[in-house]
This record gives structure tokens, C-alpha cells and sequence, in this order.
């Protein structure tokens, strides 16, 4: 059904990429959860490493939901609320799958889980403002809400897209937003285009759920958001490729969708925002997919910020031992290697695979799926030979570059050749000022 | 409690993205060509009896006999060995007449591994494809066994009734002008046929030795040399173990086509340059006094003789095995489709050319390799644009 179905979809979009199998059927009808914070959290007081904030709760303090725990000390960071009431029990360091070890702090919660008063908090009325002052995140890349849209009014963005794309395996943290709560979703996106004063204002999504897309598109009518429903053929959740099929513009090797005019805002920094200005609750919490073939009760669930990974493996029940633990979705997330990481609020999957899936490379077999399925076009098996070599020319470099970190390449070689890994590796080493995460997903 | 103990940290190894792989890995790839080749196999068992069995059965334990020997050598197995190998001696085995004596198709077999495979670092390493290599070799080396004049100007294949176990000798010359075809034979008592190859009728009639009856071209060639087409298709017309029967290699084809290891594109396009060529390229009309243009065209006697002609091109001769088992392979074809249907389509117009007016015979082998050794040229041309960079 869904093959016919994405046969049928609107015939746009770029060249490559996969229809990848979903693996959602588990976790999509199930209704987003709440966990309750009944164990010690241990909440990261930064979500960068390069993020400077000032803590300003001591040890001992008792702190309410939402109370601030730390503050930004400049316009690139954003604050950290607590995610429930309790004491601060202490202040230590903790390990997250995406920046190492950070700071933290050790909130055991009281259970009561009473809020702010509200007068206390907030202090700004711009749009902007309350976003500052509510620690909204945007996930990917990672800064704070206020920063991207200062940026994208900086580059003078004239479209906005919201993608709620989630092309990956097993994710469905977006999709249950949707169905859930859609008119505060097209409402904060009209917010957020509002702020910008952008011309256009686009909302992706895939074809494939049509009903979702009907409601959604209901919940649109009147606006000046366009809800545009594409085929999920991965990577199109990637920014460049929603670039590439909504506005037909290619974003150069390296660059980002605000070089050619347009800004991509993924569906998770719009839910928090809708959730920081419309319930009127700082992040305090993160909505992820929990799914895999070790978890007993795979579904979506809005953690409190600081759960530790065992916890949460508790909560949801596990079948067997975990032979593999990853952050964010299959083809893009994280290896965690360590079952005391937390769940951060820029997270948005915790898959938990019973097997570790460990395949022998052997010598490329020059099948060409590799180039046929790449999005942007490049040759990874030519790139990867790059792996012993010192230097390069231009047009590989900007190869290099042009690579967004898909993994398809790698997902899709017969030969188990670890592809975009050494590609990655490469750009590190060849292309001066690259950066790990330039492109990501 | 129980959820706790199943997290053991030290299972936990770090690695890189993406997390999930594909379903095929290089053993799928080469245990479902080895299926395609082994379903060719069988008919071609079942079409030549015991004897086309034993070839292949050789080729195939010399293969892999001579891939252990190679990994011995080297001190390490070889990837892929023992399904790589395997198939290698098995295609072999496919391009040989089920008439050669034991030590052809051992001999080749060990030629292939060892010359068109490990001498290039093995697995997806060479540039040529191995089967081939060593079929061509061992055409130089026996030329007497293999080539298809002298004494194997007639060749044998099962009568109707003796399938799968009849023996190949004793045969019955079979009369052509007055054949009616394989399967309208009464059945004979000696096990086998012997009649001339159809693409040896063919190449013969290209070099104009098949003179013309008053005004009639190409009636006589399909009257009195050829078997009815349908033979061709069933496979019951001499030639080698694997080349004769066309259905099963577009079963064969086909299987490989939906597993995704065989693009559609290059059998199509190969079989359609090879049609074209022959619809187009002209043949000496008899006596050698000038060409005639265009042979799919000829109408004689109110019959359209010049598409039946075209017809027998497409489906007697090696074409449809080279379309679907030998020029497949994924390490010596280009890595793009589009790449493979100019490879594809060199090699069909090329088989039909060599078939006109060369002197080589196995031409679609020689053709393959030909078109093998361009592969990083076509490559080269038919690279992707990437995105957000100026078209090179
Ligand atoms: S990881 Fe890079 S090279 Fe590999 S398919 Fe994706 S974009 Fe292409
Ligand atoms: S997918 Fe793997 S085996 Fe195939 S061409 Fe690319 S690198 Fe080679």
C-alpha cells in the first residue's frame, strides 16, 4: 500500500535517495505519553559545550517546575528550567550522547511536581523574547530558537519551511504531534513567519499519511501557511533536499538553506515553542520515538529533560539485552555507549536494538547503488578512498563538502564498506574549517 | 530488576552512523546470481543430459578447488571465496558445449580464478569478468576442441524422448532442409541429433557461403540451414550447455532483475543494439558481389524473411546468455544505469558485428570484454551532477 502510495505521490523532489522501510507501525498509533520524573534527574546545565550559562540555584535549593536553574550569559545560549519540583540534591557532571560529559545538576524530585507561580517568570512580550526567555532549542543545528531566527533574519530569508519530514526509520516523535495537537503547530508556524516577515511560509510533510495531511491542511486553510506533502523517500526530512524539492534551489557544497534565501525549521523547535508560549511551560521536556526490538512498549513519550537512559529503560520495559543503544534516528543518530547518558532537550529518539549490526567490509564489488541512491550526487566510493591520502584538490574537497551526512551510501553498500563514516572522517581532515556537523540532518 | 541487568555496558561499541543497513549483503548478491546461473544450468542438464551435468559439475569444483589453492598461497582465505569461485566456474561451464572433454572446463575453470580474478586482488578487483577470461584462454589453448568449424561443424543435443539422461553419442545427422523442428521429430532410437549450430548457419550466410536460390537471399538460409525459430527459444538447437535455452535465461534474468542484482536496462539495451545491428548492418549477398543493406526489410516470397533473420540473430548464438548471466556482473559493468546501457548497448552491436564479419568466434564473449575494458571510461563520462555545483 504505501509503495502504491508513494508511486502516486507528487513526482518532485531531487535525485537518489531510498524508500526506506518504516518500521513505524509499532509506535505511530500509539498516543504520545507522559513519564513523570519519580527518580533522581540529572539535568544537563548546558546543551553545548561551548554554551556558557551561570548557575543561579544552590545546593539544597528546593526548586519548582519550571523554575530556572541556569542562565544564558549570552545571545548563543539558551536558559535550562528545572523539568519538575524537588530539591537540588547536587551539582555534578553528565554524560550526553552528543557533547560528552556536561555539567549538571542532580534534582531528586518531591513528587508533588508543583509549577511556577507565573508572574515570577517571564519578563519579556516580544515573540522573540518569550522564546529567549523560555530556553526554546531548536534541535538541528543546535542553538537556541531566538538565535535562528536572528540568523535567518540576518541572511533575509524570504521562505520559511517547517519540516515535520521524519524519512527516518522508526521515527514518529513528529508525526503523533501532528496528529495530535496540529492547530498549534500551523499557529506557531504562523508566529514564527510572522517574526521573520518571510513571503512564504511552507509546511512539509509526508504524503504517505494522507488523513494527517488533510487535518493538517484543514487546520491551514485561511492561513498563509502552504502545507506541502512530499513523497517520504529519504533524506528528504534533510534541509537541503526540502530546499531542493519545495523551492527547487540547490543549497552549495558546504552551505546551509540560508544561503539561498530560505530558512529550515525542524517541526521539534516549533512543538516547544508552541508549548513555551501557548501552555505557557518552559522546556522541561523532550517528545522522543522510543522504539527498537529490545523495548517492550516502543512508542512516543515526553520525557522529563535529565531522565537517565536506565530509567527510561525501566519505564518502557525492555526484552532482552540492549546489543545497541542510538540517539536520534538509524541512519543518522549517535552510538551510546554509555547507559548513564541522559535524554537532553535536543533529543528526539532512543532506539534500543537487540543486536549489534556488525557486518565484515569486504573490497567494493562496484555495484554503483551507492552512487545511484547518494541525494546530492557525489561518488562515496571514490570518496572513501580518500581515507590514506594527505591532500586533495578543489573539486573533491567541494565533494566533500557537498556530502549531508545521509548515511544511505553506507546504509545501502553490499560490501559493508563504512562509507559516509570515512567520508565524514575525510572532511575533517582535508577540508580546512569543516566543521563535524556541517550539514546535519 | 530484570530490565536493568539486560544493559551490560560493555556490549555497547561505538560506531558510526548510519546504524541500520540494507538488506543485501555481497553474499546475497552472489548466491542469487549463482541461483540464476544454476537454474540456467539445470535446463542446460536437462537439454544436453549427463554429460553437460558433468562439465558443469567440474567447472564449478575446479573453481573452487583453485580458490583455496589461491587462498592457501596467500595465507589468508579469499572474500567471497567459495560463492565467488563457484559462480565463476559455473558461467564457465555455461560457455562450453557439453561435448568437451573433462579437462576443458577443469582447466578453464582454475584459468579463471586464478588469471581473471586473484591475479587482480580478487573480489572487486579485476576488470575483466573472470568466467570469460578464462573462456577466452582456453579457446586459444584448445582451439581444435572448441572452435566451431572442422569436426564441429555439426554439434549434438538430446532427441525428443532422451532428455536429461540420454548420452550425447551415438546422433542422427539431422537432414535440414527437411526439418520441421525438435519437438514434430518422431522419436528416435539413437539418443541424440546432430545438426549445425544456428549461429554458424548465420555467421556462414554473412560471409556469403550460402548462395542464393534465383532471386531469394535469405529463404535459403532459413529454409535449409536454420531450425524453426521456436527451437531456438526452447533451446533444443546445439551450442553451449547454457546458451541455448532462451526462456530459462529470462527466467533467470528476470529473477535477478526483481532481487535488484541485474539492472533491467542492460539486458534490454544489449539485446536491443544487437537487434538493431542486425536489422541495420548490411551482408554480403551471395557470391560476393555487393551488400545488401538493411536485411530487416527483405521480403520474399510474401514473407517478412528479413525479421525472422533479425529474430535468429537475437536469440541463436551466446547473446542471451551474455545478456543475462555474463555481462551483468557488477564489478566489470559501469556503476551507473545509464553508464551500463552504453555498455550494454557496445556489446550488442559489437557481438553482431563480430558475428557478420569477424573471423573470432565466442564473438559476444569477446565483445563483452572489449566493452569490460572501457568501463572506466564510460564511467568517466557518466558521472552525476552534484547538487549546488555547476555542471562540469
Ligand atoms: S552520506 Fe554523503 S556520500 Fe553518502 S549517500 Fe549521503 S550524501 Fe551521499
Ligand atoms: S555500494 Fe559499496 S560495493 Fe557498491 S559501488 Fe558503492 S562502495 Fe562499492
Amino acid at each position: 500500500m504505501s509503495l502504491l502510495l508513494n508511486l502516486l505521490g507528487p513526482r518532485r523532489g531531487f535525485e537518489g535517495g531510498l524508500f526506506m522501510p518504516e518500521f513505524k507501525a509499532a509506535t505511530a498509533r500509539r498516543p504520545i505519553e507522559n513519564i513523570t520524573a519519580d527518580r533522581a534527574l540529572f539535568v544537563p546545565l548546558r546543551l553545548a559545550e561551548s554554551w556558557q550559562t551561570d548557575i543561579v540555584v544552590s545546593q539544597g535549593e528546593r526548586v519548582v517546575r519550571g523554575q530556572r536553574l541556569a542562565t544564558a550569559c549570552d545571545g548563543r545560549s539558551a536558559h535550562v528550567h528545572a523539568p519538575t519540583s524537588g530539591t537540588i540534591a547536587q551539582f555534578g557532571r553528565v554524560w550526553t550522547p552528543r557533547e560528552g560529559y556536561l555539567p549538571c545538576a542532580i534534582l531528586e524530585p518531591d513528587g508533588r511536581n508543583e509549577s511556577v507561580p507565573r508572574s515570577l517568570a517571564w519578563m519579556s512580550d516580544s515573540f522573540v523574547g518569550q522564546l529567549t526567555d523560555r530556553g526554546v532549542i531548536s534541535p538541528s543545528p543546535l542553538a537556541p530558537a531566538a538565535e535562528v531566527l536572528r540568523r535567518a533574519s540576518a541572511a533575509g530569508v524570504t521562505e520559511l519551511i517547517v519540516s515535520a519530514m521524519e524519512t527516518e526509520p522508526y521515527l514518529t516523535a513528529d508525526l503523533r504531534t501532528l496528529v495530535e495537537q496540529p492547530g498549534r503547530l500551523i499557529d506557531m508556524t504562523c508566529e514564527i513567519a510572522d517574526a521573520l516577515g518571510v513571503a512564504r511560509a511552507l509546511f512539509a510533510m509526508p504524503y504517505r499519511h494522507r488523513r494527517v495531511v488533510k487535518r493538517v491542511t484543514a487546520e491551514a486553510q485561511g492561513r498563509y501557511v502552504e502545507v506541502a506533502a512530499l513523497s517520504n523517500r529519504y533524506p528528504q526530512c534533510h534541509p537541503v533536499m526540502l530546499v531542493k524539492t519545495l523551492l527547487d534551489r540547490e543549497v552549495p557544497p558546504g552551505g546551509s538553506p540560508l544561503d539561498v534565501g530560505a530558512v529550515v525549521i525542524p517541526l521539534a523547535m516549533v512543538r516547544m515553542a508552541a508549548e513555551a508560549i501557548i501552555d505557557d511551560i518552559p522546556v522541561t521536556h523532550a517528545t522522543i520515538t522510543v522504539a527498537g526490538d529490545a523495548v517492550e512498549h516502543a512508542g512516543t513519550y515526553r520525557v522529563p529533560v535529565g531522565t537517565p537512559l536506565r530509567a527510561l529503560c525501566d519505564r518502557v520495559g525492555l526484552l532482552g539485552p540492549v546489543g545497541q543503544c542510538v540517539w536520534g534516528g538509524p541512519l543518522t543518530g549517535i552510538s551510546i555507549t554509555r547507559d548513564d547518558a541522559v535524554i537532553t532537550a535536543d533529543t528526539s529518539a532512543i532506539l534500543l536494538f537487540s543486536e549489534f549490526e556488525a557486518r565484515e567490509p569486504v573490497p567494493c564489488i562496484h555495484c554503483g547503488w551507492c552512487i545511484e541512491d547518494c541525494p546530492v550526487g557525489v561518488d562515496p566510493a571514490l570518496l572513501a578512498q580518500l581515507e590514506s591520502e594527505s591532500s586533495t584538490d578543489a573539486l573533491t574537497v567541494a565533494h566533500l563538502r557537498a556530502c549531508i551526512d545521509c548515511g544511505l551510501c553506507s546504509h545501502v553498500c553490499p560490501a559493508s564498506l563504512p562509507l559516509s563514516a570515512t567520508i565524514q572522517r575525510s572532511r575533517r581532515r582535508l577540508v580546512p574549517g569543516a566543521s563535524a556537523a556541517e550539514g546535519g540532518a | 530488576m530484570k530490565a536493568d541487568l539486560a544493559i551490560q555496558e560493555a556490549q555497547w561499541v561505538p560506531r558510526a552512523a548510519p546504524h541500520r543497513h540494507g538488506g543485501s549483503t555481497h553474499v546475497d548478491v552472489m548466491g542469487s546470481w549463482t541461483l540464476a546461473a544454476g537454474i540456467v544450468g539445470l535446463c542446460g542438464a536437462v537439454l544436453f543430459g549427463p554429460a553437460a551435468a558433468k562439465v558443469l559439475l567440474l567447472a564449478m569444483l575446479a573453481g573452487i578447488g583453485a580458490d583455496f589453492v589461491v587462498g592457501y598461497a596467500r595465507g589468508r582465505p579469499v572474500v567471497g571465496g567459495l560463492s565467488h569461485a563457484s559462480l565463476t566456474g559455473l558461467l564457465l561451464g555455461l560457455t562450453l558445449p557439453a561435448t568437451v572433454p573433462w579437462y576443458v572446463p577443469a582447466i578453464g575453470a582454475m584459468v579463471a580464478v586464478v588469471f581473471g580474478k586473484a591475479l587482480f586482488g580478487g573480489l572487486g578487483h579485476f576488470v575483466w569478468q573472470p568466467a570469460l577470461v578464462g573462456r577466452v584462454i582456453i579457446q586459444i589453448v584448445f582451439w581444435p576442441t572448441l572452435s566451431l568449424g572442422g569436426d564441429n561443424a555439426t554439434a549434438p543435443v538430446l532427441a525428443p524422448g532422451h532428455l536429461l539422461i540420454g548420452r550425447l553419442e551415438p546422433a542422427v545427422q539431422v537432414d535440414m532442409p527437411g526439418y520441421t523442428g525438435w519437438q514434430r521429430l518422431p522419436r528416435p532410437d539413437e539418443p541424440a541429433l546432430r545438426m549445425e549450430r544456428p549461429v554458424s548457419a548465420l555467421r556462414a550466410f554473412a560471409e556469403g557461403h550460402i548462395p542464393p536460390d534465383g532471386d531469394l537471399l535469405y529463404t535459403p538460409l532459413l529454409r535449409d540451414r536454420l531450425p524453426p525459430w521456436e527451437d531456438t527459444v526452447f533451446g533444443t538447437v546445439p551450442g553451449p550447455i547454457g546458451a541455448t535455452c532462451v526462456l530459462a535465461l529470462i527466467v533467470a534474468g528476470l529473477y535477478l532483475i526483481y532481487r535488484g542484482f541485474l539492472r533491467w536496462q542492460l539486458p534490454t539495451a544489449m539485446l536491443a543494439a544487437a537487434g538493431l545491428a542486425a536489422a541495420l548492418l548490411p551482408i554480403e549477398s551471395g557470391g560476393g558481389d555487393g551488400w545488401d543493406w538493411f536485411p530487416v526489410f527483405a521480403v520474399e516470397q510474401g514473407r517478412a524473411v528479413g525479421v525472422a533473420y533479425v529474430l535468429y540473430h537475437v536469440t541463436a548464438g551466446e547473446l542471451m546468455l551474455g545478456a543475462f548471466l555474463l555481462a551483468g556482473d557488477m564489478t566489470t559493468t559501469p556503476m551507473r544505469a545509464r553508464g551500463q546501457i552504453v555498455f550494454a548497448a557496445g556489446v550488442g552491436v559489437l557481438t553482431v558485428f563480430m558475428r557478420l564479419y569477424g573471423v573470432l568466434e565466442g564473438e559476444c564473449y569477446w565483445s563483452i570484454l572489449v566493452m569490460n575494458t572501457l568501463v572506466g571510461v564510460i564511467d568517466r563520462r557518466t558521472k552525476r551532477d552534484v547538487l549546488g555545483m555547476e555542471p562540469a
